[in-house]
C-alpha cells in the first residue's frame, strides 16, 4: 500500500475511529476526570464537623483555601510516607522483574502446545479472591515468625503483582523474531552476548510495561500493609484510607491522592518517553 | 413466530421476576449493622413473624457507615451506629423520630441507658448492644509467664512486654488506642490537652517496638491459632476467639477482661434512617428485638452485652456471670463512652497518630 492510499483509508475511517473510542473516552471522562476534580476541589475545603464537607460558600463569602497543602507540606512526616511507599514500590517492581524475566523467557521458549497451559497457570490464582490469597499468607508466614514484618509486605506485594510482570514480558518475548538469535550465533555470539544484545533491548517495551503494571498499583495498595504490615508497615495508601474511613478528614485525603497522583501520573509519562519504541533502527 | 414467542416468554419472564414481589406482597426491610452483630436465627424468627424479608449490609466501622452514607448510599431502613455516630447522624439531621406508639416493648430497656448524651429519653435510637474495648490474652500462656491480665500495662510497660515482644496486637485506631493510653494514665478518654496527648504518644511509642502490629480484625484468629498472645479490640471478637479456639480444641484457652483502669464503652442502637421507605416494618424489627427472648439472641450468640432488663433471664449463666461482658456495677463507674472531636482536633490527632505509625 502506499503511503498515499494509506492516508486516504485513514481519512474514510476517522469518524468510525472517533464513534468507536467513544464510548472509552466517556467512560474516562465520568469515571476518571470527573472524580480527579471532584477531589481537587475537596483539597481546598474545610472538612465538615460530622463528616464529610463544609460546605465551600458559606455565610456569603467562599470558605476555600490551602489550609490543608500547607498542613501536608509544612511537614517531613507525609513525604516520608511517600518516599517509603516509592521504595517498596520500587523493590516490588524489580523483584518481580527479576522473577518473571526468566520465567517468561521459558513460556516463550516452550512447545507452542503448551503456551496457553502455561500462560493459563500464570493467571489462574485471579480465580480465587485477592484478600483470601492475602490471608493464606498471614498463615503461611506466621509460624515462620515472618508475619508482621517489612518482609511479608514485599512478599505479599510481589505474589499478588507478580502475573501483571509476567504477562506484557511473555507478549513481548513471544514475538522476537528467532531469526535473529540465529543469525548471532552464526556470527558468533555467544549466548550471555545473544541476550544482552538482542533479546534485552527489543523486550524493553515489555519491561517498561510490565513495571508500570505493577509499580502503580503497589504504590496506591492499602489492603497487603494492613494484613501483613508490622506496626511501621504504614504506605501512602493506608494514610489515604485512614483520613477517608477512620478520621473522616476528606480535605487531607483528597490533598494526598492528588499528591499520589500527579506523582504516578509524572512517572507514568517518564516511562513512556523512555520506553517509545525507537525510530530507527541501531 | 419461534423467535417472536421465545422474545416473548423471556419479557413475560423479566416482568414476572420483577412484578412477583408485588403480586406477592412480599415486603423487605433493609438494614445496614455490624457484621455479625445479629444471628441468623433471629432473622429467620423475625421474618416468619412479620411476613417479610430482612435484607442486611453489613460494615466494620462507625467510620465506614457514616462515610457511605454521606456518600449517597440510600434505601437503608434501620442502622445499628454506635453513640457518637448517632450523635454524627442526628447533627446531619439524616434520623426519623420514634413513634414509641409501635414499640411497647421499648420498657425493657434498662435504665441506665435512657438518657445518653447523644439522645436523652431514647427519642431517635434504642440500644440494642454494648461492647467493651479491652484486652483479651492468651490465658494458659500468661499464667505460664506469670503476667497480670487485669491492666492496660500489659501492652504499655516494656518490664512485661520484654516477655511478650511480637505477640501483642493493638487496635488500627488512633481514637481506641489513645483512650486506653488516656485510661492508662489516669485520664479522661476525652482528654485533649496537648500535654497529655504528648505523654500518651511517648508512651506508645515506648511500647511499639514490642508490638506485632496494629489489627482491627486479624487479631480474632490469631488469638485462636497462637499467633499472638495478648490483643487490644472488642468484647465480642474476644469471645469469638474464645469460642474459636474451644472448637479447634487448642491446647490453651482464650480469655478477656476489662483493665482495672477502665476502658470504652460502646452502645449500639437501632435508628431510622430517613433514607428508609418502610420505617412501618423498622418498628416492627425494633419492638421484635426489644422482647426479651429475642434480645437475649445479641449476648447468646456474638457475646454482646445486653442493655435490655427483660432479656437477663434468657442470657445463659456463663455470659451474663462474665465480667468482660456484663462488667460488675464497680467496672461500669469506669467506663467511657467515645464523643467526637472537632475537625480540627481531629486532624491533630490524625497527624500524632501518622507519626506513631512512621516511628
Amino acid at each position: 500500500m502506499t503511503e498515499k492510499r494509506r492516508h486516504q483509508v485513514s481519512q474514510r475511517d476517522a469518524p468510525t475511529r472517533w464513534l468507536v473510542s467513544l464510548p472509552p473516552t466517556l467512560f474516562l471522562l465520568v469515571f476518571f476526570l470527573a472524580p480527579a476534580l471532584l477531589m481537587i476541589g475537596a483539597s481546598f475545603q474545610q472538612p465538615g464537623d460530622f463528616g464529610g464537607l463544609a460546605p465551600a460558600w458559606q455565610n456569603g463569602q467562599l470558605n476555600l483555601s490551602l489550609e490543608t497543602y500547607h498542613f501536608f507540606f509544612g511537614d517531613w512526616i507525609y513525604a516520608e510516607i511517600f518516599f517509603r511507599s516509592f521504595l517498596v514500590a520500587a523493590a516490588t517492581t524489580l523483584i518481580c522483574l527479576l522473577l518473571a524475566y526468566p520465567l517468561a523467557l521459558a513460556i516463550a521458549g516452550s512447545a507452542r502446545r503448551h503456551r496457553h497451559l502455561l500462560v493459563l497457570l500464570v493467571i489462574l490464582p485471579f480465580a480465587s479472591n485477592f484478600l483470601i490469597r492475602v490471608y493464606a499468607w498471614i498463615i503461611l508466614l506466621g509460624p515462620a515468625d515472618l508475619l508482621y514484618t517489612p518482609f511479608a509486605v514485599i512478599a505479599g506485594m510481589v505474589y499478588v503483582h507478580l502475573p501483571f510482570m509476567v504477562l506484557p514480558l511473555y507478549t513481548n518475548l513471544d514475538r522476537h523474531d528467532l531469526a535473529l538469535l540465529e543469525a548471532a550465533q552464526d556470527l558468533g555470539a555467544g549466548t550471555w552476548t545473544r541476550f544482552r544484545r538482542i533479546t534485552l533491548p527489543l523486550s524493553l517495551p515489555g519491561i517498561w510495561a510490565g513495571s508500570a503494571l505493577v509499580f502503580i498499583p503497589v504504590l496506591g495498595m492499602f489492603a497487603i500493609p494492613e494484613l501483613l504490615g508490622g506496626t511501621r508497615d504504614i504506605l501512602v495508601g493506608n494514610l489515604i484510607k485512614e483520613q477517608f474511613l477512620d478520621n473522616r478528614d476528606w480535605p487531607l485525603g483528597s490533598t494526598l491522592s492528588i499528591v499520589l497522583t500527579a506523582a504516578v501520573l509524572l512517572l507514568a509519562a517518564l516511562s513512556a518517553l523512555v520506553g517509545r519504541p525507537r525510530r530507527s533502527a541501531p | 413466530m419461534r423467535t417472536l414467542l421465545a422474545r416473548f416468554s423471556s419479557v413475560s419472564a423479566v416482568l414476572l421476576a420483577v412484578l412477583a414481589p408485588l403480586a406477592h406482597g412480599e415486603e423487605v426491610l433493609y438494614l445496614y449493622i455490624w457484621n455479625s452483630y445479629l444471628s441468623e436465627d433471629t432473622v429467620r424468627r423475625f421474618e416468619a413473624h412479620c411476613h417479610c424479608r430482612v435484607n442486611q449490609d453489613f460494615y466494620s466501622d462507625n467510620e465506614e457507615m457514616l462515610a457511605k452514607l454521606e456518600a449517597g448510599a440510600s434505601g437503608y431502613d434501620l442502622l445499628v451506629p454506635t453513640g457518637n455516630a448517632v450523635e454524627a447522624l442526628l447533627r446531619q439531621q439524616a434520623l426519623r423520630p420514634l413513634d414509641k406508639q409501635k414499640l411497647p416493648n421499648l420498657k425493657n430497656v434498662k435504665a441506665r441507658f435512657r438518657d445518653p448524651w447523644y439522645d436523652p429519653g431514647m427519642r431517635y435510637a434504642v440500644p440494642y448492644a454494648t461492647t467493651l474495648t479491652l484486652l483479651g490474652y492468651n490465658a494458659t500462656k500468661l499464667a505460664e509467664l506469670g503476667l497480670p491480665t487485669d491492666t492496660w500495662a500489659l501492652i504499655f510497660e516494656p518490664r512485661y512486654l520484654e516477655k511478650l515482644k511480637g505477640k501483642v496486637t493493638v487496635l488500627n485506631s488512633q481514637r481506641e488506642l489513645m483512650a486506653a493510653a488516656m485510661k492508662y494514665l489516669g485520664y479522661s478518654v476525652q482528654e485533649t490537652d496537648p500535654a497529655r496527648w504528648a505523654e500518651a504518644k511517648r508512651l506508645i511509642l515506648r511500647a511499639k517496638p514490642y508490638w506485632a502490629t496494629f489489627s482491627n480484625s486479624t487479631y480474632i484468629k490469631d488469638l485462636a491459632i497462637g499467633n499472638i498472645w495478648v490483643a487490644h479490640g472488642y468484647s465480642s471478637d474476644m469471645y469469638r476467639a474464645q469460642q474459636d479456639a474451644r472448637e479447634a480444641k487448642r491446647p490453651f484457652s482464650i480469655d478477656f477482661r476489662l483493665p482495672k483502669e477502665g476502658a470504652v464503652l460502646a452502645v449500639d442502637s437501632f435508628v431510622l434512617h430517613k433514607g428508609g421507605s418502610r420505617p412501618d416494618l423498622a418498628h416492627q424489627f425494633i419492638n421484635f428485638m426489644l422482647d426479651g427472648a429475642n434480645a437475649a439472641d445479641g449476648s447468646n450468640l456474638i457475646g454482646a452485652g445486653n442493655p435490655n432488663a427483660a432479656a437477663t433471664e434468657h442470657i445463659v449463666p456463663e455470659i451474663a456471670g462474665n465480667p468482660g461482658i456484663f462488667p460488675p456495677p464497680d467496672d461500669l463507674q469506669r467506663l467511657e463512652m467515645l464523643r467526637d472531636f472537632d475537625p480540627k482536633t481531629r486532624r491533630i490527632l490524625s497527624r500524632m497518630w501518622t507519626e506513631i505509625k512512621v516511628r
